[in-house]
């Protein structure tokens, strides 16, 4: 493939300037947004209490300093310590990983599963009952708030209907309502995009001539339909897996589930800064690979995106 | 943030609440005893930490208090009763002797003596471990351990109330050997202490299991685990209270409570906070400086009604500075008074032109913090205040806290630590203390002579005076005093803790069995 190398080159280097600037980002605004000693000491502890700490956390060298130092050790994936856990910042959020990526996977792996069908579908018999209601149900889906609808999902498939445990992790059942919940927007999202995407490409001359040459039915929608519509929903669906990721918290919160996106938010809370920039940049790496692998796949898709 | 979820669980609560309640029909009613071995809470917050110096949080105390004995404990029904110490005297003005249990072992094997104690109290204001309760025995002089039982602790001056500050935060026995030998960081991901129940694992934001200790001096506790799980979100926590997935939940605010009672297996359980809600006022602002403003201020405040709509009638209105349950607590007080006529006429001696008074609220840091400063917004422009309501975070208060630049007045949940108003207004409203913004020479030679005074007579003289002072300039102004509530599972017999500890020894909890 002519013209791949300096297509990855290329993309693989924007990938890094993007890193960087996430964690230039995060370092900056961290520091203008107020102090985290008072939050760590009770409080009536003196002055010289608050300066100590103040000193001990390094927070009193100069910003140009601090920087370099951050950097240096962001390459050695020194995060810092945590100051409410009283542990290295990357060993905390090693311990949520794995729920959010759990959660995650599954939310988008049942929102694509359920919804690429459903838009094809939409799609083929379009303006039939099936139709009005799989879209009308996806409306529903991108305009509920999570949080009503994690709660809603509680008090009725949990607590009235008896299906699935409350809230909290465990085994696969208590998967189902959280990736409900997590997937209903990328879910709807996909399906609206799908049915979209696919009815565009039904237009399209290729698709005629297709059927004029007298191509069975199922080999249009397999072969030339489903491949060019895939572009623009692989594209969309990938942004959308790298916010399921990192944005979980909402989600997270209603079901008490251990991700990082509750993380996050706590620690911005308690000025944790070593915390919020590893998650932040972690959240932000994740992003970065899920988008790159993206644009190969976008790449292998359509041969035109290579040459340019 | 919290401010977009809560009036969106207003509305899915409201939608909810046409769904759920048909629930009680469709569930089976649950015995009420059960076979069960396994205690689960749940609670609004995390633990934070676990080395007991180092966190005053109620969602930390519920757990360090189970892991580890102080030497003196103040059991549900507000008395002190013997902890790690079995008895205790006043020998002289400032010498108390202390005689120590026999045969205490840690979780880790190691025996209990007066060194873990002596070392214990004295890590709490070394300046080198930087602990959160520097201040809890700041009047302590010196500690001695004669022999492995017995401590002898010397007061800087007569401190009548030092056996109830050994029953408080600050006050938790650690292992002078394993702490030593393992360092902070270590101890704090494994704590070790002499409690009823022993740590066993924690994973952040989703359980910590703890193990019942076989061999604890107050005898085995009636479970062999207790896993306490976080459930930050108020509909979700009753969710799981009612589905019988946790079998004791925290922080129940009183508009869910109908919900609990009238569901077969669970019961609302609940104490008398052993503390106040307070508007904490910033005296050094104008208006604020004026008493008389202060003074209307109060007045303007119908708590009948705030107790009534906003606590479901789940609290009492106070009389002054002095907690309900507190030593010295004048039952002869009445209840602060909703006079609005005389609050305008105190602004217009006071010579009150419309000057802007803020209430900086956070949300759901106090309890009904938000709601409740709207209603008294509401209450005190009815008497011609300009009144302003700000939203805060919770880091801006704590902020705002420690620099007391508050621009008003703010919501305080002061707790009554040692049973005694030496414990919250004096060691609240002090000179140096954390809410010092209004001093009076006689307010304080009151203070300062009741808490190094061993006369009850003249302490309850003192604090009487006291409170009249309080009355004429208003330092807080004290909105209620509110019931702290749990839910609980019919089968589950406990009595709470006013002061917010979540006692389950066996002394105060049992599984109901048949």
């Amino acid at each position: 493939m002519r013209g791949f190398v300096p297509f990855l080159a290329q993309r693989l280097f924007r990938a890094f300037i993007a890193l960087w600037l996430v964690s230039t980002v995060v370092f900056v605004v961290m520091r203008l947004s107020g102090d985290p000693v008072p939050l760590l000491l009770p409080p009536d502890a003196p002055t010289s209490e608050i300066l100590r700490v103040r000193r001990e956390l390094g927070l009193d060298r100069p910003l140009p300093v601090q920087y370099m130092v951050f950097l240096s050790n962001l390459a050695h994936g020194d995060f810092g310590r945590s100051i409410h856990y009283r542990e290295p910042a990357l060993s905390v959020v090693r311990g949520y990983l794995a729920a959010t990526v759990e959660l995650g996977l599954t939310a988008f792996v049942l929102a694509a599963v359920v919804a690429v069908p459903i838009g094809l579908l939409s799609a083929m018999r379009r303006n039939t009952v099936l139709d009005h209601a799989a879209m009308s149900l996806a409306l529903v889906g991108q305009s509920a708030p999570t949080f009503f609808l994690g709660i809603l999902f509680i008090l009725l498939l949990s607590l009235k209907a008896d299906l699935f445990p409350t809230s909290g992790r465990g085994d696969w059942r208590n998967l189902v309502l959280p990736a409900l919940t997590l997937g209903a927007f990328t879910m709807a999202s996909i399906a609206r995009l799908t049915r979209s995407a696919v009815l565009e490409v039904l237009r399209a001359d290729y698709i005629r001539t297709a059927r004029a040459k007298g191509v069975a039915e199922a080999w249009v929608v397999a072969k030339h339909t489903l491949k060019n519509a895939a572009i623009p929903v692989v594209t969309i669906t990938g942004l959308q897996f790298g916010t399921l990721l990192g944005g979980a918290v909402v989600t997270e919160t209603v079901f008490s589930w251990p991700g990082i996106g509750r993380l996050a938010v706590q620690s911005i809370y308690n000025r944790d800064y070593a915390v919020v920039q590893c998650t932040v940049f972690l959240a932000a790496v994740m992003f970065v690979i899920i988008n790159f692998v993206v644009d190969l796949v976008y790449g292998l898709l359509d041969p035109r995106v290579r040459a340019g | 943030m919290e401010l977009t979820r809560r009036d969106l669980l207003k509305g899915a609560a409201a939608l909810g609440a046409a769904a759920a309640v048909p629930t009680t029909a469709s569930r089976p009613a649950l015995a009420q005893t059960t076979q069960k071995k396994e205690l689960v809470t749940a609670q609004s917050g995390d633990v934070s930490k676990f080395d007991p110096h180092y966190s005053t949080s109620s969602n930390d105390i519920r757990v360090s208090f189970n892991i580890f004995d102080n030497l003196t404990s103040r059991h549900p029904d507000g008395k002190l009763y013997p902890g790690l110490a079995t008895e205790w005297k006043l020998e002289g003005q400032t010498t108390w002797r202390f005689k120590l249990r026999q045969g205490v072992k840690f979780h880790n094997g190691d025996p209990f003596t007066s060194a873990d104690a002596k070392f214990s109290l004295e890590r709490t204001y070394d300046p080198a471990a930087k602990t959160m309760v520097a201040t809890v025995f700041s009047t302590i002089d010196r500690i001695d351990a004669p022999d492995p039982y017995t401590l002898v602790i010397t007061t800087k001056k007569p401190d009548p109330l030092l056996p109830a500050r050994l029953a408080f935060y600050g006050g938790q026995i650690v292992p002078k050997k394993h702490l030593e030998s393992v360092g902070n960081d270590a101890f704090n991901a494994k704590p070790v202490g002499t409690g009823p129940v022993k740590f066993g694992s924690w994973v952040k934001d989703d359980r910590a299991v703890l193990d019942a200790n076989p061999d604890y001096w107050g005898g085995k506790i009636d479970m062999d685990r207790w896993i306490m799980r976080p459930i930050p979100e108020t509909a979700p926590r009753i969710a799981a209270l009612l589905k019988g997935e946790v079998d004791v939940i925290t922080q129940l605010p009183p508009d869910q409570e109908d919900r609990v009672a009238a569901n077969p297996s669970t019961r609302v359980a609940g104490a008398l906070y052993a503390g106040l809600y307070v508007l904490a006022v910033n005296s050094k602002r104008p208006p604020l400086d004026n008493p008389l403003v202060k003074q209307a201020l109060s007045l303007a405040i119908d708590r009948e009604a705030i107790v009534k709509e906003l606590w479901r009638g789940r609290g009492i209105v106070p009389s002054g500075p002095i907690a309900k349950g507190d030593n010295h607590f004048d039952p002869s007080l009445p209840p602060l008074a909703y006079k609005p006529a005389e609050a305008r006429e105190r602004l217009k001696k006071a010579g009150y032109k419309g000057e802007e008074v803020f209430i900086e609220t956070t949300v759901a840091y106090v309890s009904q913090d938000k709601a409740m400063s709207e209603a008294i917004a509401a209450m005190w422009k009815d008497v011609g205040v300009n009144v302003k309501v700000e939203v805060i975070e919770y880091s801006v208060r704590a902020q705002k806290n420690r620099e007391k630049s508050f621009k008003g007045v703010f919501w305080s949940d002061p707790t009554s630590t040692l049973g005694d108003p030496d414990g919250m207004m004096w060691r609240l409203l002090g000179p140096g203390g954390p809410q010092d913004y209004w001093r009076d020479a006689k307010f304080d030679e009151l203070g300062n002579a009741a808490r190094f005074s061993v006369d009850e007579k003249f302490r309850g003289q003192a604090y009487k005076e006291m409170t009249k002072i309080f009355l004429e300039h208003f330092p807080w102004i004290p909105v209620i005093q509110p019931y702290e509530d749990y839910g609980v599972q019919k089968y589950v017999e406990f009595a709470p803790n006013p002061n917010q500890q979540f006692e389950i020894r066996r002394f105060n909890f049992k599984f109901r069995r048949a």
